[in-house]
């Protein structure tokens, strides 16, 4: 409780810290790096990552930069597109190594994350993927930190709550036929038959760039399941899975456990998509601070809409930034960073109270995870609403 | 299983159409038309902006979306592909044209309209139920407009004067020149037709599925299928492939629910087996 | 070219490679032209099997399988039965050759853009069977393939431990380079050669060319194998590159690229795809700094490309002679 008392005077003293140092002329720049997808049909992923990293570093900018150490330091954000090619993902990643960049978000899907770790671990490059393998956190890996929630974290939350609270029995899944949601369905799947819930239907697949899920459906809406989860669902997908699912007579919950958007879903279903439940960042008005008010407002002014995916993604520039403050000697040196990441604690500007911290001990033996509030919310009427708020640790 | 079937027929509808604008297309030029699915998402921004957010009514929209497309087809065929086909020593050159093309309209559509999913009011609301059958009005309503579309298509190419000489085209453009018809003319008029044919199908089927900026690829592979099963360069292969695929669709994601992770890998590899046994398709010109 | 003025290219162009880039690499400090470089390199390999489809009369979307394939062989290979990178990677250009002759003796008969569809859909089986085979290791793909370990012949040891360099991307780079100029040096002599002659035979006029005597279907599976080969040997390098291999490593924007990677460097000449890969691939590098403009312009300048030079790059060069 102390934080949340903590948490603002604390905040507000950072920003002042941050406007008074405004008068200094901030001649250095720190480059941050994104290796990730921004075209193609998974492009809203990596585009709500560089759009939040754009904001943020115009937001700090505009007040003369962020101030590490003795220096005030001009964000500058370097972006490679690697198509979801894994083989590009590599020459991202060796671009951002050639410019001397130590801190790289990115990159959004498993095989990529997998293929720039040697690469990384060569040129001293701190990355944060929004990829589940563990082999990529636990040890020999040293260089990766997970950028989000895994689903193999959240899934457990979400499954037990809906046991609990909604009666929930039995259980169907279906992902796309790529690695990343196959290994979620699968990780869901083992966390469903640990809690006792019945498993109707866990083998069933769709091409990603399917535009109409009926045929898909059919034979599991007769199943009936109390509860559907669409594993790994892209974002463009969601509301076609939910609307297909929900004019087969559907009647049950569904969840999955990434980040969707409110605006995608409420012109893709409509009121078809009440009641979906998925998982977001700091999101809801609810919990949500004034800077993150003033991220989404700075978002929509530069980018035209805000993505709610980006609840998530702004985190991890913030961390990397916050890490930096609190040793800035790990802007050449990622060995300090490494250390710092087991000592870390800065207040979360983006809740009204909670810290910015490392996690994972439990999933991966090390501090390889930023921790973000857990909030598993539900959609209604256009918006979400804030269901449960967990830890993970 | 009347679900199933029905899934299928309404799937089917809707391909055909989307595989009629590439084969016309391939027929009359022997163009591969790697752009057909970008101009069928162009097709569906279009419907976006004037029938979801300007609120003008879907026919104007849908209209709009169509004639759009005819000129940018059009264009497309007077400036780019007209010259390299001519210039060219080997007709698939055509092929990076058109893959040049598709990349291009991704990058326009992606800078244009965002890369979010969107989606637009439903045209018609309710759903029919009965016993064994579930379908929602909406796609009764797009797969009949599809079907309409089809066939109107099909009896321009019959009894008209252009339908008649983009016919003959297909067969031998040569042997069409020398009866006198304008080849060059003909050519512009069926890359614009393809190309509305896209625009149409996707801006009937935004009010479905949505559209986003990525899906263009996908949609001309897809499209590839269809028309690699019905036979290519044919219109009536066009549109039993788009049938077939759309029931094999259907029929196999359901009889094959329980082998879960392979089912479309069956699909895809019974494809194979049925091209090597008939390499032309059901219905395709033997020099393919 | 006369055999001295083939000689002097081939060691002209060596020299380049070998010894001038990695000079110019040092100099100027741009250490990651290194990987990029390999991977024109691989992707120039994977291409020139393109190319020879395309030199019997095939339009080929379908390398990306056997990139795959070849990548998954010698990922196997290397973690599960413990070989040598330098025996898993030629062992897996086989692997793909008896694929492909397994596949290509049905497909093969198929012709134009019937065989082009046929293959795009084999891109995209290869990807599924990759997914769903517990051999593959399915979705979690094969992750911490160590790198390629020393190389010995007769006792003699030729090349350390890649583990061992500093720089391991200069590492690959001389072993993708070199690959690359055998790989074309023996497609340079396969198409000059008879049965060169005979694949040349068969994009003229297949029924002529059986009707003449060939074994049609033979020399047509024979091409296609030497294609799949190539197409092995790159996604097996590119395996222990990334030291990883999933079902995504090849897709068919892959196998779409290497085609048009042929159609820009100009599919009459042996050495077409190597340019055109070259081009396509830094082409898109070089537009890092354009930024959301990247794909717009990187397009537009292909369709101009193609506008001016629809016979591809190497047309410029030759126009002359071939002047029709």
């Amino acid at each position: 409780m102390s934080f949340r008392a903590l948490a603002a005077p604390v905040a507000a003293v950072i920003m002042s810290i941050a406007v008074t140092t405004a008068a200094d002329a901030a001649d250095k720049t720190l480059k941050v790096g994104f290796v990730g997808v921004t075209s193609g049909p998974a492009a809203a992923w990596g585009t709500s990552n560089v759009r939040s990293m754009q904001t943020l570093a115009a937001i700090w900018n505009e007040k003369g930069g962020v101030k590490i150490g003795d220096d005030t330091y001009k964000i500058d954000i370097v972006t490679f597109d690697d198509q979801k090619d894994p083989k590009r993902s590599i020459a991202g990643m060796e671009k951002m190594a050639q410019e001397g960049i130590h801190y790289v978000v990115g990159p959004n899907v498993d095989d990529g994350a997998a293929a720039v770790r040697p690469v990384a671990e060569k040129a001293g490059i701190i990355y944060f993927p929004y990829a589940f393998p563990k082999t990529l956190y636990v040890k020999p890996a040293s260089n990766a930190v997970l950028g989000m929630v895994a689903n193999y974290q959240s899934a457990p939350a979400i499954y037990k709550y809906l046991k609990d609270k909604r009666g929930v029995n039995s259980i169907a899944f279906v992902a796309a036929n790529e690695s990343d949601p196959l290994s979620q369905r699968d990780g869901g799947v083992a966390t469903a038959k640990a809690l006792g819930l019945k498993i109707l239907a866990a083998t069933d697949t769709y091409q990603n760039d399917t535009q109409d899920f009926t045929p898909v459906l059919t034979p599991i809406v007769k199943l009936k399941p109390d509860l559907l989860v669409l594993s790994g669902v892209a974002p463009a997908n969601a509301p076609l899975l939910i609307r297909s699912a929900r004019e087969l007579g559907f009647k049950g919950l569904i969840s999955t456990e990434t980040a969707q958007d409110a605006k995608v879903l409420q012109e893709g279903a409509g009121d078809l998509a009440n009641g979906f439940i998925s998982v977001g960042g700091a999101s809801t008005p609810a919990i949500r601070s004034n800077a993150m008010d003033e991220f989404i407002a700075r978002y929509t002014k530069m980018f035209g809409e805000y993505n709610d995916e980006s609840n998530t993604k702004v985190y991890a520039l913030e961390y990397i930034v916050d890490t930096l403050k609190a040793d800035p000697k790990a802007i050449n040196d990622i060995a300090e960073f490494k250390k710092e990441m087991d000592v870390f604690s800065a207040p979360n500007p983006f809740v009204k109270s909670g810290t910015l911290h490392y996690v994972g001990m439990t999933s991966f033996g090390q501090k390889r995870q930023i921790a973000v509030p857990l909030v598993v919310q539900e959609f209604e009427n256009g918006n979400f609403k804030t269901l449960f708020v967990a830890d993970v640790d | 299983m009347e679900q199933v079937i029905v899934n299928g027929l309404y799937l089917g509808a809707q391909y055909a159409l989307i595989a009629l604008g590439l084969t016309l297309i391939f027929a009359l030029m022997n163009v591969l038309n790697f752009a057909h699915g970008q101009m069928y998402v162009i097709g569906g921004f279009l419907v976006y902006e004037i029938y979801g957010r300007m609120h003008w009514p879907f026919v104007v929209a849908l209209f709009a979306a169509a004639a759009t497309l005819a000129v940018i087809g059009g264009l497309l065929e007077r400036f780019l592909f007209r010259t390299v086909i001519r210039r060219s020593l080997r007709e698939e050159s055509t092929m990076l044209l058109a893959a040049g093309v598709a990349y291009f309209l991704d990058a326009a559509i992606l800078l244009l309209f965002g890369e979010k999913q969107h989606g637009v009011p439903k045209i018609v609301r309710g759903v029919f139920v009965s016993d064994n059958l579930i379908i929602p009005y909406d796609r009764v309503l797009v797969a009949c407009l599809a079907i309409l579309f089809i066939v109107a298509f099909v009896l321009m190419m019959q009894f008209t004067k252009p339908g008649r000489a983009m016919r003959a085209m297909a067969q031998d453009r040569v042997a069409a020149q020398l009866m006198g018809v304008p080849v060059e003319f003909y050519s512009l008029v069926g890359f614009a037709l393809g190309a509305m044919l896209a625009g149409l199908v996707g801006g009937l089927l935004v009010t479905i599925t949505g559209v986003n900026s990525g899906i263009g690829g996908p949609i001309s592979i897809k499209a590839f299928t269809m028309v690699m099963i019905g036979g290519a360069g044919v219109v009536g292969g066009a549109i039993l492939g788009g049938f077939i695929l759309g029931m094999l669709e259907s029929v196999g994601l359901s009889v094959l629910h329980s082998y879960g992770d392979i089912t479309y890998l069956a699909i895809f590899v019974s494809l194979l087996i049925f091209l090597s046994i008939r390499p032309n398709g059901l219905m395709g010109k033997p020099w393919g | 070219m006369r055999p001295t003025a083939q000689a002097l290219f081939a060691a002209v162009f060596a020299f380049v490679l070998l010894v001038i880039v990695p000079w110019a690499i040092r100099v100027t400090h741009h250490d990651d032209f290194y990987y990029t470089l390999s991977s024109v390199a691989l992707l120039a390999i994977a291409s020139g099997g393109v190319w020879l489809t395309f030199y019997i009369g095939r339009i080929n979307i379908g390398q990306g399988a056997y990139a795959l394939i070849g990548g998954y062989a010698s990922a196997i290979f290397v973690v599960k039965a413990g070989l040598s990178f330098w025996i898993a990677m030629p062992l897996a250009g086989v692997v793909c050759a008896l694929v492909s002759v397994a596949i290509g003796l049905p497909i093969l008969r198929l012709r134009g853009v019937y065989f082009a569809m046929v293959t795009l859909v084999l891109t995209e089986v290869a990807r599924l069977s990759a997914l769903a085979l517990p051999i593959t290791n399915g979705a979690m793909g094969i992750t911490e393939i160590p790198p390629p370990g020393p190389l010995g012949l007769f006792g003699f040891n030729l090349l350390p431990s890649f583990a061992s360099f500093a720089n391991r991307n200069q590492a690959f780079y001389f072993l993708c380079v070199v690959m690359m100029m055998l790989c074309f040096a023996a497609l340079y002599r396969l198409v000059n050669s008879r049965v060169g002659r005979l694949f040349a035979a068969l994009r003229q006029n297949e029924d002529l060319a059986s009707s003449m005597g060939l074994n049609v279907p033979a020399l047509r599976v024979l091409a296609y194998a030497i294609s799949s080969f190539l197409g092995g040997v790159g996604g097996a390098i590119f395996a222990a590159i990334a030291q990883s291999v999933y079902p995504s490593s090849f897709t068919v924007a892959d196998s779409i690229n290497f085609m048009l990677n042929c159609f820009l460097g100009g599919l009459g000449y042996v050495f077409g795809p190597m340019l055109g890969t070259l081009v396509l691939y830094f082409g898109w590098d070089l537009l890092f700094q354009a930024g959301q403009y990247q794909l717009l312009i990187y397009s537009g300048v292909m369709i101009i490309l193609m506008l001016v030079l629809p016979n591809g790059l190497l047309s410029l060069r030759f126009s002359r002679k071939k002047g029709a």
